[in-house]
């Protein structure tokens, strides 16, 4: 039987102010999630192994740290930016947004040191050239490589397995986790139909529950895998 | 008249070749119940997605109570909010929508939102829990709920917001054969009042002489 309430049509005017806080966080964790997902865009058509690049890129940063030699830094920069040439245009600011973000704020911590001393100018400008260059080849590197291949390269140079995978499991569980946060914000967002005072409280049940959620996952899926025939010898995805 | 209009619409995910709904037409009358069945995969979420405002149709419109849904009428907050008032979203799972402490809680939500007394919102939280058969679980932590306990948690925390428009995705999966007779019992009462149903199911024998229409999506 249904209560008197529930037969009738609520007169509901919403209130003007109200916050937008779970749609933005929502809008927020999306944009993430997407970066996640979709990463290996570039990966099919130059299908260079994961091991190969991962060794390469690490070559190439203890490089471009280490060298003091302007030419060779502005010969790296020179294949970088050759290389970006070839990339859509619609990819290229996600790719050149950390690397700027990064030499953005090294050349705001030397600017008292540059103030100080005109003289060593120069060198610090190669400082943030080469804080540029290495966060463009780790963006790059993230852009075309599947994080599955990147543990699995890890795993044929040795890593322990135990390592590999739990960097394997917690780069899947991001994007389940993060996608479950986003559903449970925008069955919140159904339901705040009006002013949303509580919101701390709120957001904090949200990860109160993201993380229960967690737990239950992990333990679920480790005994699937033990159903399965695993052995704690983790041998890559 | 027609509370729900959908003209040839066309939605696909992230520029996939083949559109998950193809100039897809429906209409729904104010007070009518609608099942909509379709085999996996068929577009039915996709479909409730647009219905409820989460994803945009690439062509056609979706006209809602004689306004069109667009995203940028979802943009003005207090619209978004007064659509989101008049239509109640039960997801398939339950999980997703349990956030609160306790089940008094979760359910008190929507009225405590809608700026009801305190004498207000315990009134509907109390005829919720009755309702549902919650009453013993009132100070429980939903998520530590069985799967059955958790989708009525849901769906008596929907209804305590009193939505004109009920749509529900898959809300038989998972539940015993009582319960399943529980909520048929429950969707023919709120139909009874007045209330519009969309609902998404493999198993609507028990909705067939309730149900005004019945959509298949291939």
């Amino acid at each position: 039987m249904l209560p008197e309430w529930m037969k009738q049509t609520d007169n509901y005017v919403p209130p003007k102010d109200g916050g937008t806080f779970a749609i933005k966080t929502i809008k927020t964790i999306g944009n993430i999630m997407s970066r996640l997902k979709v990463q290996a865009g570039h990966e099919k058509k130059r299908h260079i192994p994961a091991l190969v690049k991962l060794i390469g890129l690490f070559v190439m940063i203890v490089i471009a740290s280490a060298c003091q030699n302007r030419i060779v830094i502005l010969g790296i920069a020179a294949v970088i930016l050759a290389y970006l040439c070839t990339w859509p245009a619609k990819d290229l600011w996600g790719v050149l947004k950390p690397p700027l973000a990064a030499s953005t704020l090294a050349f705001v911590l030397f600017v008292p040191a540059m103030i100080m001393n005109p003289a060593g100018i120069p060198n610090n400008l190669i400082v943030v050239a080469k804080v540029f260059l290495c966060v463009t080849m780790v963006t790059l590197f993230n852009h075309t490589t599947q994080w599955n291949h990147v543990t699995l390269a890890l795993r044929r140079i040795h890593v322990p397995g135990i390592f590999v995978f739990t960097l394997d499991i917690t780069l899947k569980y991001i994007v389940l986790l993060g996608n479950l946060i986003q559903d449970l914000l925008t069955s919140m967002q159904f339901r705040a139909v009006g002013k949303h005072d509580k919101k701390y409280s709120s957001i904090g049940g949200v990860m109160g529950v993201t993380f229960i959620r967690g737990t239950e996952m992990n333990e679920q899926m480790y005994e699937a895998m033990r159903c399965r025939g695993f052995t704690d010898d983790y041998k890559g995805l | 008249m027609n509370l729900i209009e959908l003209n040839n619409i066309t939605f696909r995910y992230n520029n996939d070749e083949t559109p998950v709904l193809e100039d897809f037409s429906m209409s729904v009358v104010r007070g009518s119940c609608v099942i909509v069945e379709g085999d996996n995969g068929s577009g039915k979420t996709t479909l409730f997605r647009i219905l409820t405002g989460l994803s945009f149709p690439e062509k056609g419109s979706y006209i809602f109570d004689g306004a069109e849904i667009t995203k940028n009428y979802l943009k003005d907050n207090e619209m978004s909010k007064l659509f989101h008032k008049k239509i109640g979203f039960l997801f398939q799972s339950p999980d997703v929508m349990l956030f609160n402490p306790r089940v008094y809680d979760e359910i008190a939500f929507g009225p405590r939102q809608m700026g009801l007394s305190d004498q207000e919102v315990e009134a509907r939280v109390e005829d919720c829990l009755e309702i549902f058969g919650l009453r013993e679980l009132t100070d429980k932590a939903p998520y530590h709920l069985s799967g059955g306990q958790k989708k009525k948690v849901a769906l008596a925390s929907v209804m305590s917001l009193n939505p004109d428009v009920l749509i529900l995705d898959e809300p038989y999966a998972g539940l015993d054969k009582k319960t399943q007779n529980w909520l048929t019992q429950f969707l023919k009462e709120l139909k009874a009042a007045g209330k519009t149903l969309l609902i998404a199911t493999h198993s609507s024998e028990g909705l067939i002489g309730t149900a005004d229409e019945m959509i298949e999506i291939e």
